[in-house]
């Protein structure tokens, strides 16, 4: 009996041994549950939130870009394509299948979407830009498939691809999660904020295969705004049919209110195919060419403007009553100076000549002698107030500053002291002076509208008229009268001697210095890149002006033989024009 | 009105035992509906389940202990003949077998063994004498009870339910009086082998245990189910979704949400609280058939309290530990929660032994 006690005893023991098992088992269960869903509870949450939670952006339509004429320049295509989230291999073969009759899917196709599921992007493209036909048939079976859906994209598209290349610029996707299109260069990326709108998104719930349950948020989209340029897209496509001969070249047509007509870089490059990526051959040829025509030599690039400059340099002496309109000062093919001798453009001379003589004749040593006496300061002053080496302000990035030359630039940059011949080299737009096309255009409209406030810009709502900073007219006048004779007796006359009048200034840059044999060579005898630039600068008609044009041939020879007439045709077009109408 | 003590103790502990049965009931419709979310014609047939089990629980409780403990044999052996028809069959049809088609449900008989078997080891002990227990030679017998079925079970391949099986035998046989000495030495012994018992495991199982040692292994693949569960589990907070709002389990990302997953569904619903309210309760109703087992004046009824005590006990643990990635994934149902019949009536007619050995707690016979 007491062997039985004690062995229920032993028993009743073994039972407690277990029970504290059982508690023991049970508080880890609870501990396991503490941890899981109190002190975890964050992480756990946003995993399940990102399982049944999908966001998905909405794409807003870019705005799109008109000339001042009322022609498309830049839209934004719908372009519909088809997107399959991430899912299981299972969903995903079942989810082709269904796709495969309606898209005409290759075996190809489907091995490259197995490659892209197995690399875990959360959204797998099936196929971009579907036609209107394999829309209707997805979207009829789009009940049968799990987590598929047709989304909106949109294609960026441009009218005159080549003509507006470097104004427009292009645009790319974000990336290819975020297809969301982003400005490059040109206006896209200048006006992308105003361009691109706010995207919105959908908040969607879906269930373990992908399928939507339900929308939880939506938020729509705003689209972008719409840009109207200045730019004549007929004279904008003119004016670049009218360069191609010349292989390089930029020009620029102004109205007296700072508004560009027209604004070309020759060669462009195809915008449309930049946009969508250039295909291999292509982007090869863009850069291999010795033309460059990825390079905007409208605003990005800067060139010594040669005697163009010496509007700025009379306009100078004028006003700081260096020299007289009617001083008379003898040019004899050349100057001495530092133990070297300046020589003019035309090496017999120009005789006795004054100022007005002077711009017409481009007379070399007449400026060297009043650059000398103006100084490389006031040189330096005239020519920032006209704009020169100064950022013009028109709406494209990237736009070169140029360099206007000074003593302490010289000291920072080549560690020595100015020499005079410098001075001299300056004030026919030679040396280290370097201007964009669009500064001299610029520098033109200032003068001719008499304000030094007047600025250009791209935008058709542009006006300068409310702000104006008058300039000598005295002197002006001078500089006018001076560069009217250009055209009429002086290196112009020969391509710009019209009814309407023309005023300008030719301008010829030398690109290196002149080897002895080659003094007066005809400059189609030398190597392209080796010859000098040519430059023409005009306004029309001289009574009261009303277009500004600058042309710019890239190694084109000289100014008024090469610049002037390209000009001429671009000043008839738009005054005959005009008159017909 | 003279209420004895005896049949005070026998009303009073039934009470507790009806009100941990319903409040459990209760949870399982609960949660069924939620893991169907709202389909009510599978619903239905959970209620109806429910209601079968409860008519056979009256029906097993209302048969005399003794007669239980008569057949016990007879039930073991008709529960392994089961096991080898199934056996049997799965050799003819190429593939895992664990069901029989009893064409009104599917019956599974490794369920109807783990009953069998409680019978039959209650019945083996309560024979012996305490000098008999003793003898390590008089343990044989019911270790070949164990082993015999649990090898059958292997087979099937049924690795989860052929280890509960085991457990609740060798705690079964410890608590009936197993000397104390060589019982440590056998289970440190047992531990020792597992390593070897790698080699002979089905690839399956050696994915899921890999899996459940680096949970990261495969997310999407085998995996996912661990991984859905815990995230699941973990975003129900303190106080849960709220009834009906499990986003994991209605959205479909919980696998086997109203079977083995089923207790992961309500711990999103009802949250940190409600999730240990029903261990809490599992816990209560296995001390009460612990407490039975210690009450009980008659050693087959003592025994098989612990025995049912044991099994309920185990299920729960293995169930829960395994949704929430502690233990590998074996398919264990959690007691009366998780859909399905055999398991259901299983324990059903564990309850109802119970009932018929508690109105018999105070006899000896």
């Amino acid at each position: 009996m007491l062997q039985n006690e004690k062995f229920q005893k032993e028993l009743i023991f073994r039972q407690n041994i277990m029970k504290t098992v059982v508690i023991i088992l049970s508080l880890i269960l609870v501990g396991n549950l503490y941890f899981l869903q109190v002190k975890h509870s964050k992480k756990y949450q946003l995993l399940s939130d990102k399982n049944r939670i999908r966001l998905m952006p909405l794409l807003p339509k870019r705005g799109n870009i008109f000339s001042s004429d009322g022609t498309l320049l830049a839209y934004s295509e719908c372009n519909h394509k088809v997107v399959m989230d991430y899912c299981s291999l299972q969903v995903f073969k079942s989810n082709i299948k269904i796709l495969q009759t309606c898209l005409n899917l290759t075996k190809n196709d489907i091995l490259k979407l197995e490659s892209r599921r197995k690399s875990r992007v959360s959204e797998i493209v099936v196929k971009e830009s579907i036609s209107r036909e394999e829309y209707v048939k997805v979207m009829m079976n789009l009940f049968k498939c799990n987590g598929v859906y047709i989304t909106n994209s949109y294609l960026r598209r441009y009218n005159m691809p080549e003509e507006l290349s470097h104004i427009i610029g292009y645009t790319s996707k974000l990336s290819d999660e975020i297809q969301i299109l982003e400005g490059k260069t040109g206006l896209e990326l200048f006006f992308n904020e105003q361009l691109s709108g706010m995207p919105g998104n959908i908040q969607k719930e879906i269930n373990s295969v992908g399928k939507k349950i339900r929308t939880i948020d939506q938020e729509a989209p705003v689209d972008g705004q719409d840009i109207i340029l200045s730019i004549n897209a007929k004279l904008q496509k003119y004016v670049y049919n009218l360069l191609k001969p010349y292989h390089v070249g930029a020009c620029c047509v102004l109205d007296m209110e700072g508004k560009v007509l027209a604004l070309v870089s020759y060669p462009g490059y195809n915008i449309n195919s930049m946009s969508m990526g250039p295909s291999v051959s292509e982007w090869k040829n863009w850069n291999s060419s010795q033309y460059k025509p990825l390079l905007d030599r409208a605003v990005y690039s800067s060139y010594p403007p040669g005697s163009v400059f010496k509007i700025i340099v009379a306009y100078a002496a004028l006003k700081e009553g260096i020299i007289k309109a009617n001083h008379k000062f003898l040019c004899t093919g050349g100057i001495k100076q530092d133990n070297h001798v300046f020589h003019c453009w035309n090496r017999a001379g120009h005789g006795w000549i004054d100022m007005v003589e002077a711009l017409s004749k481009s007379c070399d040593c007449y400026f060297f002698e009043i650059a000398k006496k103006l100084g490389i300061e006031k040189i330096q002053k005239y020519a920032k107030e006209f704009g020169l080496g100064n950022k013009t302000g028109i709406e494209l990035p990237n736009e070169k500053r140029g360099l206007i030359p000074s003593k302490e630039w010289k000291f920072l940059k080549h560690k020595s002291h100015w020499k005079t011949y410098e001075t001299m080299l300056a004030g026919i737009g030679q040396g280290s002076v370097l201007t964009t096309l669009i500064q001299v255009a610029t520098m033109m409209g200032k003068l001719y509208s008499n304000n030094l406030n007047y600025s250009v810009s791209l935008l058709n709502d542009h006006s300068n008229s409310n702000r104006v900073l008058p300039i000598d007219k005295k002197s002006a006048d001078t500089v006018k009268e001076g560069l009217r004779q250009v055209c009429y007796l002086g290196t112009a006359s020969g391509s710009c001697r019209t009814l309407y009048g023309i005023s300008g200034k030719t301008g010829s840059s030398q690109v290196r210095k002149l080897r002895s044999d080659e003094v007066g060579i005809n400059q189609n005898l030398i190597k392209w890149k080796y010859r000098d630039h040519a430059f023409f600068v005009g306004v029309a008609p001289t009574n009261k002006p009303k277009y500004i044009v600058t042309v710019f041939i890239e190694h084109g020879g000289g100014g008024a033989k090469v610049a002037a007439p390209v000009a001429r045709k671009i000043f008839d077009k738009l005054i005959m024009e005009k008159h017909e109408n | 009105m003279k209420i004895s003590k005896k049949k005070f103790y026998f009303v009073n502990t039934a009470k507790i035992l009806f009100c941990l049965l319903v409040l459990i009931l209760a949870i399982s419709i609960l949660g069924q509906i939620s893991a169907f979310n709202g389909n009510y014609v599978v619903i239905q047939k959970h209620v109806a389940r429910l209601f079968f089990g409860l008519v056979i629980m009256v029906i097993v409780a209302s048969v005399h202990i003794k007669t239980w403990e008569n057949f016990a044999y007879v039930f073991y052996l008709c529960a392994f003949i089961s096991l080898m028809i199934v056996e049997l069959l799965g050799v003819i049809k190429l593939g895992a077998q664990r069901w029989i088609d009893l064409y009104i449900f599917t019956f599974q008989p490794s369920e109807f063994m783990k009953i069998a078997l409680i019978l039959a080891l209650s019945r083996y002990y309560s024979s012996l004498t305490i000098e008999e227990l003793k003898n390590l030679k008089n343990h044989r017998f019911p270790l070949m009870l164990i082993m015999l079925p649990a090898i059958l079970i292997t087979k099937q391949p049924d690795l989860g339910t052929a280890l509960l099986l085991i457990s609740v035998g060798i705690g079964m046989m410890f608590l009936a009086g197993f000397p104390f000495k060589p019982f440590c030495y056998s289970v440190l012994g047992i531990i020792g082998l597992c390593p070897f018992g790698w080699y002979a495991l089905h690839d399956y199982q050696k994915n899921r245990i890999l899996n459940f040692l680096d949970s990261d292994r495969d997310p999407l693949g085998t995996g996912y189910h661990v991984l859905q569960s815990k995230i699941a589990i973990g975003s129900g907070h303190l106080f849960g979704k709220g009834l009906f709002q499990g986003t994991q389990s209605n959205l479909n990302f919980l696998p086997e949400k109203h079977t083995d997953f089923i207790f992961t569904t309500i711990a999103e619903e009802w949250g940190f609280v409600g999730a240990v309210f029903i261990i809490f309760l599992f816990v209560c109703l296995v001390m009460y058939f612990f407490q039975m087992g210690r009450e009980s004046k008659n050693k087959f009824s003592r025994h098989l309290s612990n025995g049912i005590a044991l099994l309920l006990f185990l299920h729960v643990f293995v169930n829960i530990s395994m949704v929430m990635g502690i233990l590998p994934v074996v398919g264990i149902p959690l007691p009366f929660l998780s859909y399905g019949g055999s398991s259901m009536i299983t324990f059903m007619i564990g309850i109802g032994l119970i009932v018929s050995a508690l109105s018999r707690i105070y006899r000896r016979y």
